[in-house]
């Protein structure tokens, strides 16, 4: 049992339960629209031209900058648009996606065996593996996992997150129970990628059996496997090592710059897939829950896959549905199923369309304030950030903000808080944007007024200086003419003089 | 009585000197005014205030020579704070010195220009990136919208590109978000 806990936070049990988590396999789609931007990072370049033919696992997009991910063909087919789709994104706006129709054969690009057991390469070699394969965080984040493991390299210990990041998810947890051996040799690779001593499995006490599975295949003493008390919001990164560590990392810094690194079991899972099997990410679990199907379950799809081919598995009912892609605390309502599987996507909740909760005013009772597992004071940030007032929301942490939505959940008044709160940071975002290039333009033009002034001076300059240069060519011109002028009249004397003697 | 006299001119002589020399040690060049309202302007460049460019609109107000209704691209918001600023009365911006437009950059269709270096000349921030007669380009970067290359372009070549918000710079609508 983990020896420290953080305040705040909700318990809040699976709304929909299964009897055990089992993994369901989707067949690979007729069609998969596979996204070239992930949750962070630039755009990946497509390497491929429409028309092309590709195999199932060939990259198809690549990076640029450190941070964009490989995008590889989750199935073989020919790629028939390369274009922008709408993603489940609340803004939605729409982004770069290639569409690959299927060919149905699934054929696989040829897979190089790597002959060296991964205890021979060198850490970069592994990071390097896990860069091409274009794993990110698979929890929701999505961070380029490379990146992150780069930073944390000398790690003192790794913590390996299998909490389940919200009530409902219960892709960690089957994962677990279908792949232990797996996982726990992918934590073994990051282990030596990272070069950390300690490894703490953290999993929530509701989850019994996946905690079973794990004990039996966890031979290596440095890793242990430890229970949490089951709490939303305890997968936040830094509360979950002040849960297990006792450390508080301090607002602004990362969990990197105090050597611990903290990766997710899906991306564990992936980071063997990749090493291990030398497969890229092209799958991933999701889950399918909500009251508007029957049968929850998890899925391993293709990524591309589109949500209603998934959900269609799950026996939805006849209802009309609200979708919403994520947990039912974080997760991002879309308007149809019409979207596909990203790297991100862990769950897609189904619910019955019911009326929206009414929201009135905030009556002040604090409640969000106990809640708020990042000790801020929710109510006082929103009426910052409803007047706009950034400022006085920046006095006030916003910045520490994880948009939990804990605060939404326990609010007698129904006000969507978190919204709120990410509102404000977009717009502090933008007033940042806005201020940097007033700074720029501003600079700029002064130093073109100085340019232009310079110019001028250095043009007036010049123009003397040549002046000056003529003037005194002249003088020197006429002291040339005047003894010029000599030579002529003595000469014009000599022949004069010259006339008379002859005369 | 002589006494308090001599202590007392001797206190103002001694005072008087220090303030003396602080005028002379802590003098503020410039007007600091001037940069306040500067720095509320959007330094568009423009000049559709009838002024040429932000700093010198900016020393005029501070000498209240001109109205601070003059600058479309800075908005009503930017009228509100520099009445508040200068303890001013809020206007309504002034159309005669044009309306707000959304935020733009603008582009030269390549396959058009001639190099006639025209619009490099009219550009207040040295956007432009071009020599006589070779093709010219706009840093979309640096480009502050203030569409002073449209009209000297003698073949009409530089067009208006609406900046639309992307995933990374996407803020959400305020109204959007349920209230009660």
């Amino acid at each position: 049992m983990a020896k420290f806990i953080f305040k705040g936070g909700v318990h809040i049990p699976n709304p929909y339960p299964v009897e055990k988590p089992e993994i369901k396999q989707v067949p690979p789609p007729k069609q998969a629209v596979l996204l070239l931007q992930q949750r962070v990072g630039g755009e990946a370049k497509p390497c491929v031209e429409i028309g092309e033919h590709v195999l199932t696992g060939q990259i198809i997009a690549q990076t640029t900058g450190n941070f964009p991910t490989n995008v590889h063909a989750s199935i073989s087919g020919i790629i028939s648009a390369i274009e922008k789709r709408p993603i489940p994104h609340p803004s939605g706006i729409n982004a770069m996606c290639i569409v690959i129709d299927s060919d149905g054969k699934d054929e696989w690009v040829k897979i190089e065996k790597c002959d060296k057991e991964f205890l021979n390469c060198s850490a970069q070699e592994i990071v390097q593996k896990i860069r091409e394969a274009g794993i990110v965080g698979m929890g929701g984040a999505g961070f380029p996992t490379h990146a992150k493991i780069d930073n944390a390299q000398g790690a003192h210990t790794l913590i390996i997150n299998a909490t389940e990041c919200e009530p409902g998810i219960m892709c960690d947890d089957s994962l677990i129970q279908e792949y232990p051996r797996e996982i726990i040799r992918g934590i073994e690779v990051l282990m030596h990628a990272c070069g950390a001593k300690k490894v703490i499995v953290a999993i929530e006490d509701d989850k019994q059996e996946a905690f079973n599975s794990l004990l039996m295949y966890s031979f290596n003493d440095r890793i242990s496997v430890e229970q949490i008390p089951t709490k939303y919001t305890s997968g936040a990164e830094k509360l979950l090592i002040k849960a297990l560590l006792g450390i508080e990392i301090p607002s602004g810094a990362y969990a990197s710059d105090h050597g611990i690194l903290c990766q997710n079991v899906g991306t564990v899972k992936a980071i063997y897939d990749a090493v291990i099997d030398n497969r890229p990410l092209i799958s991933r679990v999701v889950t399918v829950t909500g009251s508007g199907v029957r049968k929850p379950r998890n899925y391993e799809a293709r990524l591309g896959t589109s949500f209603a081919s998934v959900v269609e598995c799950s026996e939805p009912n006849e209802n009309q549905h609200q979708i919403r892609m994520g947990g039912m605390m974080m997760g991002v309502d879309i308007p149809n199923a019409q979207y596909s599987i990203c790297k991100i996507t862990n769950c897609i909740f189904v619910n019955n369309e019911e009326p929206k909760p009414v929201v009135k005013e905030c009556i002040r009772c604090s409640s969000c304030v106990s809640v708020c597992p990042a000790n801020l004071l929710p109510q006082q940030l929103y009426w910052h950030a409803k007047s706009e007032n950034i400022e006085k929301a920046l006095e006030y942490n916003l910045m520490d903000c994880i948009e939990c939505g804990c605060c939404n959940y326990v609010c007698p008044s129904n006000i969507p808080l978190s919204e709120y709160f990410s509102f404000a940071k977009a717009l502090d975002r933008k007033l940042k944007r806005e201020e940097q290039k007033t700074d720029q333009s501003r600079e700029r033009f002064e130093f073109r007024e100085y340019r232009l002034e310079r110019n001028k001076k250095e043009r007036a300059e010049m123009m003397a200086a040549k002046k000056k240069a003529l003037k005194e060519k002249m003088a020197k011109d006429k002291d040339k003419d005047q003894s010029q002028k000599d030579k002529i009249a003595a000469a014009m004397a000599r022949v004069k003089k010259t006339k008379e003697d002859n005369a | 009585m002589m006494e308090s006299v001599v202590i007392f001119s001797i206190l103002t002589l001694v005072l008087g000197l220090v303030l003396g020399y602080a005028a002379l040690r802590f003098k503020v060049k410039g007007n600091p005014l001037v940069d306040q309202i500067d720095a509320i302007l959007p330094q568009t460049q423009c000049g559709q205030c009838n002024f040429p460019g932000c700093r010198p609109y900016a020393e005029a107000l501070a000498k209240g020579e001109a109205q601070i209704n003059q600058c479309p691209p800075g908005g009503q918001e930017g009228v509100d704070a520099l009445a508040e600023l200068l303890d001013l009365e809020v206007l309504e911006l002034n159309a005669e010195h044009g309306e707000t437009k959304p935020d733009h950059v603008v582009y030269v269709d390549e396959k058009l220009c001639i190099g006639c270096t025209l619009c490099i000349q009219a550009c207040p921030v040295d956007a432009f990136v071009g020599s006589s007669k070779v093709m010219t380009t706009v840093i979309a970067r640096e480009c502050t919208g203030c569409d002073l290359c449209i009209p000297v372009c003698p073949v009409d070549c530089i067009y208006v590109r609406e900046l639309k918000p992307t995933l990374g710079t996407y803020v959400p609508d305020l109204q959007g978000i349920p209230h009660g």
